[in-house]
């Protein structure tokens, strides 16, 4: 047995020190059949993912998220705040709908498995919806918070698709709070929060494509304001009020860093 | 697409979603600003619906069975919203889920146990009960589709948490109560049999 085939899966997955990472590296250079065996665990890992990311494209049960609704919750420490009028059953339909087709658009399974779905236009408009639900959030702002900031990044580049990096803007006055994943135009996209003094929720947005757009594009969707840009095998936007300014200026900050 | 418009035409709701159902196959979405007095939903409820989908799945990965895995995710949602007050904020919701869920499985696992007669077990042990070839894990086999079938529940688990969730050895381990060694052993020996799977489909995996 080669003395470092037991270790090639912590090697796939960065659990390794440093030391034995470049040791099988370079055994790596010149082992052609612990190579064989690296390339034979990849090839496991992406049916892994692809199968598993196919459980996520099933229809949500109905029942499930109406007795999610229905429950009795014991909201006193949790949230003071709930439950909010405004958001009611119809927004759990929604909510069930959107992860259905999420999962049912076809993206799950074709992008692990190579298959390019070009980030549509229309992705803009769906982050544009999701800007409207989320911006709103105070206490549940992000799924991830940015404490987690090496696991939101591992978790989104793998779930996305493209290398998911969170950069620094406080330079631009904007603090990170974390991270949600969405489905825009049927893509995984990573959301990257961040916070200005005043509060107001600056979003970064990442969708993986095989056909980045050339240059930045300012725009207005639905009261809100929008920079985007192309970049490696992916397209970006920046999402904040309509009235900011300084939103080109964000972007151009995020765009030297993602 | 996410989050539809608005529906001005929609029906003033009156808290029967039934139906609706046809709308939620037909992958109709809408979203409106119509607000029900008695199905309010919390932001807490609502970002654990949006869990849903991944709690499935890991709950898949545990019980290899779609239904037990709906029934399971059901239950731990429903101890989350009557324990709520027990939740850091600060940390993951998601994590908090996926955890209630395995705690819960454990607890069932361990309830099958007695039942059969085969004594109290260590929680370590849990997991590996369900990979046994009973008539009953069987039927649950043949509900886990693709070649990730071939992987018990304790290989799977583990694949699905750090693999696919990204989470890491030390976080999986914590996450599914088991050693940071067992992780790493227990990811490679997953992988390692899924490649054996891919090799030969047809045949068995020792």
């Amino acid at each position: 047995m080669n003395q470092y085939q037991e270790k090639l899966s912590a090697f796939l997955d960065g659990e390794l020190s440093e030391t034995e990472t470049r040791a099988i590296e370079k055994a790596l250079e010149s082992d052609a059949e612990l190579q064989a065996e690296l390339e034979t665990l990849m090839a496991a890992d992406r049916v892994a993912k692809d199968e598993f990311a196919a459980i996520l494209g099933e229809p949500v049960p109905f029942e499930l998220a109406k007795a999610i609704q229905d429950a009795p919750e014991d909201i006193v420490a949790n949230d003071p705040g709930a439950p909010r009028k405004g958001t009611g059953w119809l927004t759990a339909v929604a909510a069930v709908i959107a992860l259905a087709i999420g999962g049912s658009g076809g993206y799950w399974a074709g992008l692990t498995q190579g298959n390019e779905v070009v980030a549509a236009p229309g992705w803009l408009q769906d982050i544009a919806d999701y800007h409207t639900v989320y911006a709103a959030q105070k206490r549940h702002l992000v799924e991830v918070p940015a404490s987690e900031r090496d696991h939101i990044q591992t978790w989104l580049t793998n779930t996305v698709g493209a290398d998911v990096r969170v950069p620094d803007l406080t330079a631009q006055g904007l603090e990170f709070q974390g991270a949600r994943l969405l489905v825009a135009a049927g893509k995984p996209v990573a959301q990257l929060m961040y916070l200005d003094a005043n509060e107001r929720v600056v979003a970064l947005c990442q969708i993986q494509t095989e056909t980045p757009r050339d240059g930045f594009a300012e725009q207005s969707i639905q009261n809100f304001g929008m920079v985007s840009w192309g970049g490696e095998n992916s397209n970006f936007v920046v999402v904040g009020d309509e009235g900011r300014s300084d939103l080109a200026e964000i972007a151009q900050a995020a765009a030297t860093q993602v | 697409m996410a989050v539809g418009r608005a529906s001005p035409a929609y029906p003033e709701p009156s808290c029967a979603l039934a139906p609706f159902i046809p709308l939620l196959s037909l992958g109709v979405l809408i979203i409106g600003d119509v607000t029900c007095e008695d199905c309010m939903l919390t932001d807490f409820k609502r970002d654990m619906i949006a869990v849903l989908p991944r709690l499935r799945r890991f709950a898949r990965s545990l019980t290899r069975s779609v239904p037990e895995a709906d029934d399971l995710v059901q239950e731990a949602c429903l101890r989350a919203l009557s324990k709520s007050h027990q939740w850091d904020p600060a940390q993951p919701l998601d994590r908090w889920l996926f955890r209630i869920t395995r705690n819960l499985w454990i607890s069932e696992i361990r309830k099958r146990k007695v039942r059969l007669g085969e004594g109290h077990i260590p929680a370590e042990e849990s997991a590996e009960l369900i990979t046994t070839e009973t008539g009953e894990s069987r039927v649950a086999f043949s509900q886990l589709q693709g070649k990730i079938a071939a992987l018990p529940s304790d290989l799977a688990s583990v694949l699905l948490v750090v693999s696919v969730e990204g989470y890491s050895y030390a976080e999986a381990a914590e996450l599914l109560d088991i050693p940071i060694g067992t992780v790493m052993s227990r990811i490679h020996r997953a992988r390692k049999t899924l490649a054996q799977k891919i090799a030969d489909p047809v045949g068995g995996v020792q």
